[in-house]
């Protein structure tokens, strides 16, 4: 009887935590979707309110000028496509590029090995900010244009990332599959087209999309190349400096509304590849 | 016959080996290696971003006006007769100013913080406060948040690896905070922050009759820090907790089936099981994140601006706003130096071998 009362005491003190987490860690982005319908006048209601309300009437009421605005302003509109366009080349040549790194570093024997795989390591924690000076200098100097320049920087944090987990997955694969393609004449390099490389096709989405989150939230780098030009941002330098249609205050409605418009791609693609995702993470820093 | 075809094989290997690492290292070379170069030279030089002046090599200077510090003795005022001013309300000694104290020549200093130790006042000087201020705040946020994000972790870690209903749904749910936009969820929080009741957090404490509903969190010094702490935790905690889950879906089941049959309780199998196994796990994520902590950018940039730097924050605004590339260059410099101390203090301290790797 006593241990029946303590599993049920123990289930009640579970969901109990369950329930303050989950809360603790979506009230947040709530908050943002709450703000986000509503105008500079609700936004100014003291106390706040914890749904939109009319704040004559005091009624549920949802205000949709904000995302109007969102959608109707070009500095925006062209973040989108910028975020788009930058993180989808920085993803797809990482990929390119590092899963030749990882083939090299997970199935084949050569000398130096270590001293590669120890440099690949320890530029996973590589700091961008020490290299900031410096790569503004390049690209200043050369006149690099700033989208062409983030798409080759952001590889600084993708591809070791990109190489080093790559390299763990083909070093999984079994090596009589890559031997007995030799026996049967294939070059090492038809090997790896022909019969690794579908094989890692699960490894590419998972390191693709952890690449493409790590290119489409980067800021310090946007936010340098393109200060100034003004096309060339991307949505998080917008999202921290918004540009308001009528400048009055600081437009939070228009802000929370923008925020939530560049989440929401990123939420989804978390709720369908959560268990790819949490696979990537944890490979990048703990396996290899 | 056979032996030189089989060396040839390996040959061949090798030569494929370094063929296809070859663009890794290319990119690697042009966009890290390369750049840190330029910026140890640079860090050496007065160069000036866009500007008539030439630039020359000028030693250690940059270093010198970052770094210097210097603590002097603050005397206490003195009246005409040699005795010590006494403040008539409180009954303080007062003292003289600390600016008059401290030296002006080749560098001019400047306070930092003035402190009393048996009995004696002191200053702290520095060439450049804003610097040693934002080295010290980061290095503040970076150990509490790491701290907190490590406790906290294990909570999260320990829950979603518990049997439950909608167990797969609370791992993407935790995931939510990691996936947003620093830039996103550093508006939000700030939002939720703001110094009246159209803030959540103002309004809550009010509620709880904490504060008169006005706290600015954001523009008072002494809240800057733990709101910046707080905001990171949300933040950052998932990812922690993910890299734990991790190293505790590899603790074998029947090691606490065994601690059962002892009849070890929740606790005792949680700091003498658990805690050991997962030591390996925790020295990998505590290096993770204390490197990420202190190079924390966006959120020290975009929430507070210039009213308080973070190094890397530091940083940009001499780059972008004052254009100082020799000395953004040195304050780049000692960001590395920094970041690899303690990256290398955490390895030798937790004893991660690198065969563990």
């Amino acid at each position: 009887m006593s241990t029946k009362i303590k599993q049920r005491l123990n289930r009640i003190l579970l969901w109990g935590l369950i329930v303050v987490m989950a809360f603790w860690m979506l009230f947040p982005f709530y908050w943002a979707v709450n703000s986000s319908f509503k105008s500079e006048g609700m936004l100014a209601m003291t106390p706040t309110t914890f749904v939109p309300r009319d704040p004559d009437t005091g009624t549920l009421y949802f205000y949709l000028r904000n995302y109007e605005a969102v959608f109707t302003n070009q500095a925006f509109l062209r973040a989108i496509g910028n975020s788009l366009i930058v993180a989808t080349a920085t993803t797809l040549l990482s990929l390119a590029i590092g899963s030749f790194a990882g083939f090299a570093l997970g199935k084949l024997r050569y000398r130096g090995k270590t001293a590669t795989l120890y440099i690949i390591l320890a530029m996973t924690m590589f700091p961008a900010i020490a290299v900031l000076t410096g790569l503004y200098a390049i690209i200043t100097e050369l006149k690099i244009p700033p989208l062409l320049s983030m798409i080759f920087t952001y590889m600084l944090f993708t591809l070791p990332f990109t190489a080093w987990v790559l390299t763990a997955f083909f070093r999984e694969l079994p090596t009589e599959i890559f031997q007995s393609a030799q026996v049967d004449g294939a070059s090492p390099l038809q090997t790896f087209y022909l019969i690794l490389l579908p094989l890692t096709a699960p490894a590419m989405v998972t390191t693709g999309l952890l690449a493409f989150i790590g290119a489409w939230n980067e800021y310090l780098f946007a936010l340098t190349f393109t200060s100034i030009a003004p096309d060339a941002r991307t949505l998080p330098v917008i999202i921290a400096n918004f540009p308001s249609q009528f400048s009055r205050q600081i437009p939070f409605g228009e802000i929370m509304a923008g925020g939530v418009v560049s989440s929401i791609p990123l939420v989804l693609l978390v709720f369908i590849f959560q268990r790819r995702i949490v696979a990537g993470l944890t490979a990048g820093a703990v396996k290899g | 016959m056979a032996k030189r075809g089989h060396g040839d094989l390996a040959a061949q290997e090798q030569r494929l080996a370094y063929g296809l690492l070859a663009p890794t290292f290319v990119v690697l070379l042009a966009i890290a290696i390369y750049p840190l170069f330029s910026v140890f030279y640079n860090s050496f030089t007065n160069n000036v971003f866009a500007s008539a002046t030439p630039t020359e090599v000028v030693g250690f200077e940059n270093y010198r006006r970052l770094l210097s510090l210097t603590i002097q003795v603050v005397p206490p005022k003195l009246d005409d007769a040699g005795q010590p001013v006494v403040d008539g309300e409180s009954g303080e000694v007062k003292y003289e100013s600390a600016v008059s104290i401290l030296p002006r020549e080749p560098l001019r200093f400047r306070p930092v913080n003035q402190f009393t130790l048996f009995g004696t006042r002191y200053v702290l000087g520095a060439t450049d406060p804003a610097f040693v201020l934002a080295v010290w705040d980061t290095v503040l946020f970076g150990v509490a948040t790491v701290f907190l994000e490590l406790a906290l972790g294990i909570v999260v870690a320990l829950l979603v690896n518990t049997n439950f209903k909608g167990r797969g749904l609370m791992r993407a749910l935790i995931l939510v905070p990691w996936a947003i936009p620093t830039a996103v969820s550093s508006q939000m929080w700030a939002y939720m922050l703001q110094p009246n009741r159209t803030g959540f957090f103002n309004t809550l404490f009010w509620h709880l009759g904490f504060g008169n509903g006005e706290i600015p969190f954001l523009s008072d010094p002494a809240w800057q820090l733990p709101s910046m702490i707080l905001i990171d935790v949300w933040k950052t905690t998932p990812f922690m907790a993910l890299l734990l889950l991790a190293g505790l879906q590899l603790i074998p089941a029947d090691l606490y089936e065994a601690a059962d049959v002892d009849g070890a309780g929740p606790v005792r199998k949680f700091f003498q099981l658990t805690l050991p196994l997962l030591r390996g796990t925790i020295a990998v994520a505590l290096v993770f994140r204390t490197l990420d902590a202190l190079r924390v950018f966006d959120l020290f940039q975009i929430v507070l601006g210039q009213a308080r730097y973070s190094m890397a924050s530091f940083t940009y605004y001499e780059l972008i706003q004052n254009r100082q590339m020799g000395y953004s260059s040195a304050s780049s410099v000692v960001i590395f130096v920094v970041l690899s101390i303690f990256a290398v203090a955490y390895m030798r301290g937790l004893g991660v071998k690198s065969d563990e790797h």
